[in-house]
């Protein structure tokens, strides 16, 4: 078939408009795939990192919204396998004013448990010495930092929602992250001393470090059974699988995936099959000409079908770049439903994506690419469009 | 006595339009030799193309046998008729039919292709070709930047590329001005008579024809005896005259 590349080149862009039109619309059409595919691996195929694998978060079986005591902090550490247990206490509240610039996550943790149990947060020591000793002191992730403008010693003042109290921080600490680099962290202790009695001894969860990922399942089931009877059951599992708990609000985020994938594949297959069987009609007479020189059934039905694949791949690349480009611009985005700074295009979507256009390409020619190469030499050459 | 080159014995060609049957060719039995340079002539219709069809196995006879190079067609599959038909045949249409998107090298290299040639041989081969038809200075030119008569002299080189035994060609004067249809027959010509290609020519034009050394008629679907000339053939030339 190398032979027959500069007659399948030249017949790609033999009609240019149409050629480039076709090319267009498949690009559009990949790099939506792209993008939704991009979603999809970082919310079902990216595989937890290292110090990931070893998290497990605790919540109140009913929802999120239903907090757990705070007692339950000991009795969990005591589970086997289990090395360190904190509190991790959303504060939600207000910065300023309710305009979603100014919003990002805020969370109320045990700050000399911090570090241990995210090895990944990295911040310099004296920063990090500086935050753990001061009880109003907060950490805010780099890219939360470089957005507000947040520098060290600065005063933030948080008016709490959830939690009726007016919180004034300072910052003291910058941390850098691969994940997750847009919260402030702040003293659980200093949220519970501000809110004395029962709310001061309830969160709403925990975050347990195991000892080894192999321990991850058996704490699980171990904490859930510690809390069974109790009034306030609990629900354990894997960082990753919490995230993904909270795309299940929206609904079956999988399934809408997939079939908006499956969607924008089966129009694409029509766009194209529409244009290659023009394609290919326009040059029934060709086809007999070039069975005249002795070129086989075989010989023609690859060419045409080259010719497809050749116009498709070439959307589908073209497709990808614009979705690595649009990932990338998201993944410099503020997060606000999930952590955007992973996105991007990973080897497995480009893969994926070039593979539907080439069978795009293949399956949209493969029926004129057939009916054209049975045609007999004679009804061929008196063709008329 | 030259070796037999084309022989058909008892050729029929029958069409189905909308359920009507067309005879375009009975009982046709004929006998070319190496060497010759025969023209078929006769009325529209009366089965000259659908003959050389059958020589090149472009099409299958509905009955009868044709016999060219030594090989029964009958007995070859679709695969192996086209390597044969691009081996042992060059042909020649009326409307050139070069690929629009190549050049006339791409055109005269595209028979190549099917042959185990390397790149390099193939364009040397082409590049021959073109200079044996004129065309030497217009190689990278696409058949939009030629005349009608350099594309047919393309055609030609394309339909000798490959060194074939039989050149066959299908009015091949039939869209060009006086000029260029001498071109194309002197160049017919030199092929049978420098080469010793054997020509089989369809055409209309009794001074095309005389670039034959032989003319043979059809008419009404049937092949004329040796020497015979359809009636309203001669009452027209007569006419003309």
């Amino acid at each position: 078939m190398f032979k027959y590349l500069s007659l399948i080149l030249k017949n790609s862009v033999r009609s240019k408009r149409r050629s480039a039109l076709t090319v267009l619309s498949i690009a559009a059409s990949l790099c939506l795939l792209g993008v939704l595919g991009a979603f999809y691996h970082v919310f079902f195929l990216d595989p937890p990192t290292e110090e990931q694998a070893l998290r497990l978060w605790v919540r109140n079986r009913i929802s999120l919204a239903n907090p757990l005591p705070l007692a339950y902090q000991q009795r969990i550490a005591g589970a086997p396998g289990v090395r360190d247990v904190m509190v991790f206490q959303w504060f939600g509240g207000t910065y300023k004013d309710r305009e979603a610039k100014n919003f990002f996550a805020r969370f109320a943790v045990e700050p000399e448990r911090l570090f241990s149990i995210y090895p990944e947060y990295r911040v310099a020591e004296d920063q990090k010495l500086a935050f753990q000793r001061e009880r109003t002191a907060c950490m805010v992730g780099r890219k939360l930092a470089d957005r507000l403008g947040f520098k060290l010693g600065d005063r933030i003042v948080l008016e709490g929602d959830i939690f009726p109290v007016r919180l004034e921080l300072t910052v003291r600490a910058v941390y850098d992250s691969p994940r997750d680099n847009e919260n402030l962290l702040f003293h659980f202790e200093y949220l519970k001393e501000s809110m004395p009695g029962y709310r001061g001894e309830m969160v709403s969860n925990f975050v347990i470090a195991a000892r080894s990922a192999e321990e991850v399942p058996h704490i699980a089931e171990a904490v859930d059974a510690m809390f069974r009877n109790s009034a306030q059951q609990t629900k354990t599992e894997t960082e990753k699988a919490f995230e993904l708990s909270f795309l299940a609000f929206i609904g079956n985020v999988k399934v809408f995936l997939l079939s908006v994938c499956s969607a924008i594949t089966f129009t694409i297959l029509l766009v194209s099959g529409n244009t290659m069987a023009m394609s290919v009609r326009e040059r029934v007479r060709e086809v007999g000409i070039l069975k005249t020189l002795g070129f086989t059934r075989g010989a023609i039905l690859g060419v045409i079908l080259a010719e497809a694949v050749v116009i498709a791949l070439l959307g589908g690349i073209i497709g990808m770049f614009i979705a690595a480009g649009i990932l990338d611009l998201m993944s410099r985005a503020p997060s606000i439903a999930t952590d955007m700074s992973r996105l991007t295009l990973p080897p497995l979507i480009w893969g994926l994506c070039l593979a539907v256009s080439i069978f795009v390409g293949a399956v949209s020619a493969f029926v004129p690419a057939w009916n054209a190469s049975r045609r007999s030499i004679v009804e061929a050459l008196r063709f008329t469009d | 006595m030259s070796e037999t080159v084309i022989e058909t014995r008892n050729l029929s060609k029958t069409f189905v339009r909308d359920s009507f049957e067309i005879h375009a060719l009975e009982d046709v039995n004929l006998q070319l030799h190496r060497g010759e340079f025969v023209a078929l002539m006769g009325p529209s219709g009366s089965g000259k193309s659908t003959l050389l069809h059958l020589i090149a196995a472009m099409d299958r006879p509905s009955s009868g046998q044709i016999v060219t190079l030594g090989q029964d067609l009958a007995t070859l599959d679709d695969h192996d008729i086209a390597r044969w038909r691009n081996q042992h045949i060059g042909f020649v249409f009326q409307t050139f039919n070069l690929i629009p998107v190549l050049t006339a090298l791409e055109n005269v290299e595209l028979p190549l292709k099917l042959t185990r040639l390397k790149k390099a041989e193939r364009l040397a081969h082409a590049r021959t070709a073109l200079e044996l038809v004129g065309l030497g200075d217009r190689m990278h030119h696409t058949p939009r930047q030629l005349s009608g008569g350099q594309e047919q002299r393309v055609a030609i080189a394309r339909a000798v590329v490959t060194d074939p035994d039989l050149i066959l060609a299908d009015e091949p004067t039939g869209n060009l001005d006086a000029v260029s249809a001498r071109e194309v027959l002197t160049l017919l010509s030199r092929l049978n008579q420098e080469f010793g290609k054997t020509v089989v020519m369809v055409t209309h034009d009794p001074h095309a024809a005389h670039a034959a050394q032989k003319i043979r008629y059809l008419d009404k679907a049937r092949l004329l005896p040796e020497g015979d000339v359809p009636e309203d053939w001669t009452m027209a030339a007569t006419q003309k005259r």
